[in-house]
């Protein structure tokens, strides 16, 4: 077992520097005016210009600023910003902003599974009634139809009929963060009611659960103690994954409702140079994705003890 | 005795028709496929309204008062609500909505089923490689483990930046990155089926390994590729509308669901049709896309023909 989470780790690690390293080249190949803003572009003489680049040393052989970068990142000094709060160092620009759309992301999972699983198992206990045709009718919905649709729906609804505010206020976040908690729960509850639904449906049909009714066994004891606490299993898979992706935030939600968070950033960034803030989201976005995927498949491991990972390097 | 054996026995003619006829069976793939499709009533009248619904996205654009290339915007007519002239109102800047909603969804539909073929070619052939071939499974796995680990957005921004925004480029760009879920689950599944008895002896016998490929393994696949197809139509479509939105899809003169929705964004609170025609839709599209996906998967599945 530590065998195997050392493994996985250092795999881990190799996969974000090769990530990094890729995300610092694709960087390079940008052109350098994107380093300077329009007014700059304008004003400067070529010589002004060159004289800025040099002094942030990105005339440099690639080689040497690859291996300076590398420096930086042992050394876990990611620079400053430059262009998004120039001067702040990146952890506090994204420290800032991670909160904002943890804070949310963190709600909408939470009542995303609880909601999502609720659903699923009425439908599961409701098959081929009418309730479970209207929540496999949202399931379609939500999944079939784009999302900026359905947000944009959510909006409508919410702020004509409801009254909610449309837009995320740092002065008022209660009221003002519903439509958005909303919007990231949507998917969410229907891929755990999906999810949800399966597995007990799948469970229901065991033979176990035959023997379970014929000895006796109330309908609600064979769901509690043993259709549920199967089906769970296989989801505990997904949780840890998305609580980590609630850090990155959703850059489609945060746009919409200018929500100051994390989701925007990376996009933002590109678009004026900040090579430092894209570097170092780059290095949590990867390092977040494989890690959820590790610690979902330990997680598994400890609910299920028949489930064995140490025999294959990729068990999925 | 020799007399007697032939008198009770003798030889038939040849008869092209007769030896035809032991060998026959009714059984075609592709008809059973049909066939058990057909017999799902709510997917068949899906699939007509969405054939509909691409007919009629040409009618409508030829019965439209407005032609979409000669578009003017006229502050005076903004914000017209749905009326005679203006079939679905006029946007913010007074042109027609009409001929934008239609030939937006024209668009949508276009690059979705692009994206989704050329998806469907490069996943099915690098997923087989991926599975038939040992020596190149590390590497795929270690190319699909980078492109997935670094977010779609980093790729698609520095895109727009770097080439250009046009259809060609976004149609290229998004098959690029999407076929990897296809490549992925091909790979398993060849995986599974690579080392079956039949493939063992059909190795040995000296079939050559496309024919391997082709006639022994991909017969199993093509239900799930099929639904892949399918499902990622809308979620290509989903795809384009967020990237349009944050301005780094289709340019601004190519009108996709995406842009008229970031048009509308600060509108549509107070002129709702602005926001209901377009994703109406685009709605009825990708639901119909799903369901027939999901019933034609199921279709196509041998183990489900009797």
């Amino acid at each position: 077992m530590v065998k195997y989470t050392i493994k996985r780790l250092l795999q881990t690690l190799v996969t974000v520097l090769i990530v990094a390293t890729i995300v610092f080249l694709l960087m390079r190949m940008l052109p350098t005016d994107y380093f300077f803003t329009e007014e700059q572009l304008m004003k400067l003489t070529p010589e002004q210009k060159q004289e800025q680049l040099q002094a942030a040393g990105l005339t440099d052989p690639i080689g040497e600023q690859l291996v300076r970068f590398y420096g930086q990142v042992l050394r876990l000094d990611f620079g400053e910003s430059r262009r998004i709060q120039s001067g702040v160092d990146v952890v506090k620009v994204i420290g800032s902003k991670f909160t904002v759309s943890m804070r949310l992301g963190c709600t909408a999972l939470v009542i995303s599974l609880i909601v999502g699983v609720f659903i699923g198992i009425i439908q599961t206990i409701n098959k081929d009634k009418i309730l479970d045709h209207i929540g496999t009718g949202y399931t379609i919905f939500v999944n079939a139809v784009p999302s900026l649709v359905s947000y944009s729906l959510v909006l409508v609804f919410g702020s004509t009929v409801l009254g909610l505010p449309s837009l995320y206020s740092t002065r008022n976040p209660g009221p003002s963060s519903i439509l958005p908690v909303v919007c990231l729960s949507l998917a969410s509850i229907a891929h755990y009611a999906l999810w949800t639904r399966r597995y007990m449906v799948d469970e229901l049909n065991k033979d176990y659960i035959k023997l379970a009714r014929v000895k006796g066994m109330s309908f609600k004891n064979i769901m509690t103690k043993h259709v549920f606490k199967n089906a769970f299993v296989p989801l505990v898979q997904y949780i840890p994954t998305s609580f980590l992706y609630t850090i990155g935030g959703s850059l489609l939600v945060e746009r919409f409702f200018s929500v100051p968070g994390m989701g925007p950033l990376l996009n933002d960034a590109i678009i004026r140079y900040d090579v430092n803030v894209v570097q170092t989201l780059a290095i949590i976005y990867a390092s977040l994705g494989t890690i959820g995927v590790f610690i979902g498949d330990v997680l598994m491991m400890l609910i299920d003890p028949r489930i064995k990972l140490a025999g294959k390097g990729e068990t999925r | 005795m020799q007399k007697n054996k032939d008198d009770l026995f003798r030889f038939v003619e040849y008869s092209a028709e007769a030896a035809e006829r032991t060998g026959y069976s009714d059984y075609s793939y592709w008809k059973s496929v049909f066939q058990n499709f057909l017999k799902k009533k709510s997917a068949v009248v899906m699939s007509c309204i969405f054939f509909g619904l691409v007919i009629f996205s040409f009618i409508a654009l030829a019965i439209g008062k407005y032609d979409y290339a000669e578009l003017l915007a006229d502050s005076a007519l903004a914000f017209e609500t749905p009326n005679g002239e203006f079939w679905f109102g006029t946007d913010n800047l007074g042109r027609d909505y009409w001929c934008q909603v239609w030939y937006a969804a024209q668009t949508s539909i276009k690059l979705a089923l692009i994206v989704a073929l050329g998806e469907c070619f490069v996943g099915v052939t690098i997923g087989c490689l991926w599975g038939y071939v040992r020596q190149l499974d590390r590497f795929f796995t270690e190319v699909y483990n980078i492109i997935n680990n670094i977010p779609t957005i980093i790729y698609m921004t520095l895109i727009a930046l770097l080439i250009g925004q046009s259809f060609t480029v976004m149609a290229i760009s998004l098959i690029c990155f999407g076929w990897l879920p296809m490549a992925r689950n091909v790979r398993n599944l060849v995986l599974m089926y690579r080392d079956r008895e039949y493939n063992l002896a059909s190795r040995c016998l000296g079939t050559p390994v496309w024919r391997v490929l082709v006639k022994n393994i991909l017969p199993y696949l093509v239900s799930i590729i099929i639904l892949r197809l399918a499902l990622s139509i809308p979620s290509t479509i989903a795809l384009e509308s967020t990237l349009s939105y944050l301005g780094l899809g289709l340019g601004i003169d190519t009108p996709s669901l995406g842009v008229l929705l970031r048009n509308a964004r600060n509108y549509f609170l107070d002129y709702p049709y602005l926001l209901i025609f377009p994703a109406v839709i685009v709605s009825l599209i990708t639901v119909t896309f799903y369901l027939v996906g999901n019933a034609f998967s199921d279709a196509a599945d041998p183990r489900n023909h009797v």
